[in-house]
């Protein structure tokens, strides 16, 4: 079986953000999770009382509701959860000058490449380690026209108002199980202000990185993107590899302000031993526009569905969403949306890619309420299969109480055609390089949408898959 | 859980006045008094499926299933509660094409049967259920609720394997080829009763036959329940067409399990028809277990008023160099609500698999509602299958076009709805079929 060689590179062996990096947290928590674990977490971040008591509620529904029985294998997440460090702070201060980060944690990120990003063309950057913001900073220019980009914790106390006005209304804590777990005990994660009228250039970035083993990270980001606004948002996640289990479960709320524009994108490429739970959802005013594009590479389990709810009329949603399921992980991922208002609009399209005992699901809801008239959904799914043993399901829901809307689904899942690899091979390509541009010419739709670096990164891990194989 | 337990309750009150009649008549083989205890087992050890299941998400059975109020339609010791011959039921039969054999049933109870001389001389069987498991008919025994629809399935099929009075068997040997099909006519008559019944249909390698289970009854004022289990076997290279009708009165809960398994080559093709009754609920499982399997699965629904209509399909693929396909179609008027839950699953080492599932959906007015949940779960790699669907309104261009040409804007709509629900019924030519569910829509819609 020749082709089974060659797709055996196809899979993120050489992990290149594995490393672990030797560095002595200030403080932590003791393992497992607690009420006194949370006041812990709340006094060291000098919260207001609200807070507390918000937490320590959310704590009550995180006990209070039963673990997911569909998605993911979740049998040993609770062991799991406890051993693990909850709260680990890295350093006293989060910095805004590079130079002030320790150097421990600035070797970290240079190799990660963050502030050569930054260098070159981000409006602003953060960078989260283990559980708080270690760094952020924003380009003057943007700065000087009201645009807030900072640690959620500064957002809570430079904007308490705002913050209180719109925090946890996108995603309660009794949404679901996990976003309780994270209203219980976040920490770190962004505070997006873009002011009417203002659009950005170019994207705040912002990098989360786990070191500790058994951590548990849980981010917490609020954007608010303000009346004709234009912004777009990037989030990249990676960790060491270790023998333990970690996890990660973070909650973006956004609001989507009348006729803003706002798009987030992820690029989650956390090591195999991360259980990622994220709920990201999206409020969409009158003729506002939100675009998720999602990219899932690594994780041992992710259970992400980001989600539009189109609040005004003539709102519009987009999810772009690409999975890569290699040996041993399970990406249980897809989007939803939901048509609230008149003439709304949305679009999921999702593309995967199981290898190996790889196993990519997509799940979706596409709702449209009653009174959402003349609402338009479509959404595509496509699986790509490399191995025998390699899995792809897809579960969309699609409920309709509304007479004058239009909603379609379409899946296919196919594998690497033997004709495609013979065409591309009888001109004269090897076998790896074909089955890379078939790869490729797969996912383009999507890495056609990603920013030139995330798409050249995209593009050379398959290149790099393929290397493997031809050895 | 109040509900609950009243329940259990009520079917054990039935329970025991079957096991009482039983005894009385002293008629069920032990291994057929077995398997029903054992059923029975199962049906009270399983809870009543909630809407917290997947697969009852959108079906609450406790109260559209109300089997707390309801007796056995038949009774042993009482016989049947009507008339062996209502006129709408001879009515239905005269309407009936040509036939190879037929059967009545009116509450849950055979009362005619008749199969054609000449496929009786080439060894065709056509029986009620009750009799060939009572006379040791061949393969009864071994393929009644044991690989098909066992009690093991869930609450319902057990319910259905412990109580069921009676119902169809029907075996044709290796070669022998039916021209026209059989057709069963079924009667439930009176409001607060349930008729549980059962068939099988082995059709033997190289065979050939079709299958009409049409479920009628008059309006009723309070509900009454057809529960069924329908088990077809196609052996190698067989030709089977299984067709269920459902045109009960108002009232009328119908509830289906379905399952169909063909061998290497053979053919076996379902249609679900809903047209009928206040609540509908058919599980068809498929399932293709040789290489060179194939089967065509279609549905037509077409709700009003509250009708609810709940189709959960499954396409299993355990042998490789099989082909499904599926189409269920829906037009929903009034309160209606339609739902469509389906799967594909492809087992591992079914390479070379292609299978297909479209569920597309019109809703006609403001308060129906349509759910559409097409899955699949793949497991093997050389594959192609491919899931649609879709929930929309009547085309405006397609009533423009017609309005344009001098036909009234209901009559336009007419035909669109037609047109809509008539690509199901051609894709499965059955003799008398097409025509008779194109009258019944052609009836609701002038309804509307």
């Amino acid at each position: 079986m020749p082709q089974n060689e060659v797709v055996q590179g196809l899979e993120l062996d050489d992990y290149k953000y594995g490393f672990v990096t030797d560095s002595e947290p200030v403080f932590r928590t003791q393992p497992g999770l607690s009420a006194d674990v949370v006041r812990q977490i709340s006094a060291r971040k000098d919260e207001p009382n609200w807070v507390l008591e918000r937490r320590l509620k959310a704590l009550d529904i995180y006990d209070s509701k039963p673990m997911p029985n569909w998605g993911g294998d979740l049998s040993d997440l609770q062991a799991t959860l406890d051993e693990t460090y909850f709260y680990v702070k890295p350093q006293e201060q989060m910095e805004r000058s590079w130079d002030d980060v320790p150097d421990n944690i600035k070797e970290t990120f240079e190799r990660l490449g963050i502030p050569e990003a930054e260098r070159k063309m981000l409006a602003g950057v953060g960078a989260q380690y283990d559980s708080e913001m270690v760094y952020h900073s924003l380009k003057e220019e943007w700065e000087a026209k009201g645009v807030v980009f900072d640690s959620i914790e500064d957002g809570l106390k430079n904007r308490p108002e705002l913050f209180r006005k719109h925090f946890g209304t996108v995603i309660p804590a009794a949404d679901n199980k996990f976003a309780a777990l994270n209203s219980a005990v976040w920490s770190g994660g962004s505070f997006v202000y873009i002011p009417p009228g203002v659009r950005l250039e170019t994207p705040l970035q912002a990098y989360f990185r786990v070191n500790q083993e058994r951590l548990g990270q849980f981010e917490r980001t609020l954007i608010i993107a303000g009346e004709g606004s234009r912004a777009h948002y990037i989030e990249g996640c990676t960790a060491p590899v270790y023998s333990t289990d970690s996890f990660h479960s973070g909650v973006i709320e956004i609001i989507v302000e009348r006729d803003a524009f706002f798009r987030y994108t992820t690029i989650q490429n956390w090591s195999n031993n991360m259980y990622n739970l994220v709920t990201q959802r999206a409020l969409v005013h009158q003729g506002g526009h939100m675009e998720w594009l999602d990219g899932n590479l690594g994780s041992k389990l992710t259970m992400k569905y980001p989600s539009c709810y189109l609040m005004g009329e003539g709102a519009h949603g987009d999810i772009l969403s690409i999975a890569y399921a290699g040996d041993g992980q399970h990406q249980d991922t897809g989007g939803k949306v939901v048509h609230v208002a008149p003439n709304t609009s949305s679009s999921i399209v999702s593309k995967s890619i199981s290898k190996g005992t790889g196993r990519a699901s997509y799940r979706g809801l596409c709702k449209v309420y009653d009174g959402a008239s003349n609402a338009k959904s479509n959404v595509e799914c496509d699986a790509l299969l490399i191995n025998d043993t390699s899995r792809t399901d897809t579960f969309p829901y699609i409920e309709i109480d509304e007479k004058n809307a239009s909603v379609g689904h379409e899946a296919t899942v196919s594998k690497v055609g033997d004709e495609q690899l013979f065409y591309l091979m009888s001109r004269g390509m090897d076998e790896a390089e074909a089955m890379a541009l078939v790869v490729r010419g797969f996912i383009e739709p999507i890495a056609k949408e990603l920013p030139l670096e995330y798409a050249v990164e995209l593009n050379r891990l398959i290149e790099l898959e393929m290397e493997g194989s031809v050895g | 859980m109040t509900g609950g337990v009243a329940t259990a309750e009520r079917v054990r009150r039935t329970a025991v006045g079957m096991a009482a009649a039983e005894a009385a008549r002293a008629g069920d083989p032990d291994w057929l008094r077995a398997r029903r205890e054992e059923a029975w087992r199962i049906c009270e050890a399983t809870p009543m499926p909630t809407t917290r299941s997947e697969e009852w998400r959108y079906t609450d059975a406790t109260r559209m299933i109300p089997l707390d109020g309801l007796a056995p339609a038949f009774d042993d010791e009482n016989g049947p509660i009507s008339e062996t011959s209502p006129p709408a039921l001879q009515a239905a039969l005269i309407e009936d094409g040509d036939a190879a054999g037929r059967v009545t049933d009116v509450d849950g109870r055979v009362v005619s049967c008749d199969l054609d001389e000449e496929l009786e001389r080439q060894g065709v069987i056509l029986a009620s259920l009750r009799d060939a498991a009572r006379h040791g008919a061949e393969g009864v025994e071994a393929l009644l609720a044991t690989e098909a629809v066992p009690a093991s399935d869930g609450k319902f099929p057990a319910l259905n394997a412990a109580l069921w009075s009676d119902g169809v068997f029907l075996r044709v040997p290796r070669g022998v080829s039916l021209d026209s099909p059989v057709r069963v006519a079924r009667w439930l008559s009176r409001a607060g009763t349930a008729a549980f019944t059962r068939i099988l249909i082995v059709a033997e390698e190289g065979s050939r036959v079709s299958f009409v289970d049409e479920t009628l009854s008059p309006d009723l004022d309070a509900p009454a329940l057809s529960c069924t289990a329908v088990e077809v076997f196609a052996r190698g290279g067989a030709q089977v067409q299984y067709a269920s009708l459902q045109r009960m009165g108002r009232g009328g809960v119908h509830l289906a399990n379905q399952r169909t398994l063909a061998e290497r080559d053979a053919t076996l093709d379902t249609l679900n028809v809903a047209l009928g009754g206040s609540v509908g609920r058919v599980d068809l499982n498929a399932r293709l277990l040789g290489p060179g399997a194939h089967s065509d699965m279609l549905g037509l629904y077409f709700g009003d008023d509250d009708q609810h209509f709940d189709f959960s399909t499954s396409q299993d693929h355990v042998a490789p160099n099989a082909h499904s396909d599926l189409l269920y179609k829906g037009a929903l008027d009034g309160r209606s609500r339609g739902v469509f839950r389906g799967v594909i699953r492809v087992h591992e080492g079914a390479q070379r698999t292609d299978a297909y599932q479209t569920n597309r959906n019109l809703i006609l007015s403001e308060e129906a509602v349509a759910t559409s949940l097409p899955n699949l779960e793949i497991g093997a790699d050389d594959v192609r299958c491919s899931h649609g669907a879709t929930v929309g309104q009547l085309d405006a261009e397609m009533l423009f076009y017609l309005t344009s040409r001098g036909i009234g804007r209901r009559q336009a709509e007419r035909l669109v709805v037609i047109g809509f629900l008539g690509e199901v019924l051609s894709r499965l030519p059955l003799g008398g079929v097409a025509e008779r569910v194109a009258q019944a829509i052609e009836a609701k819609l002038r309804h509307g």
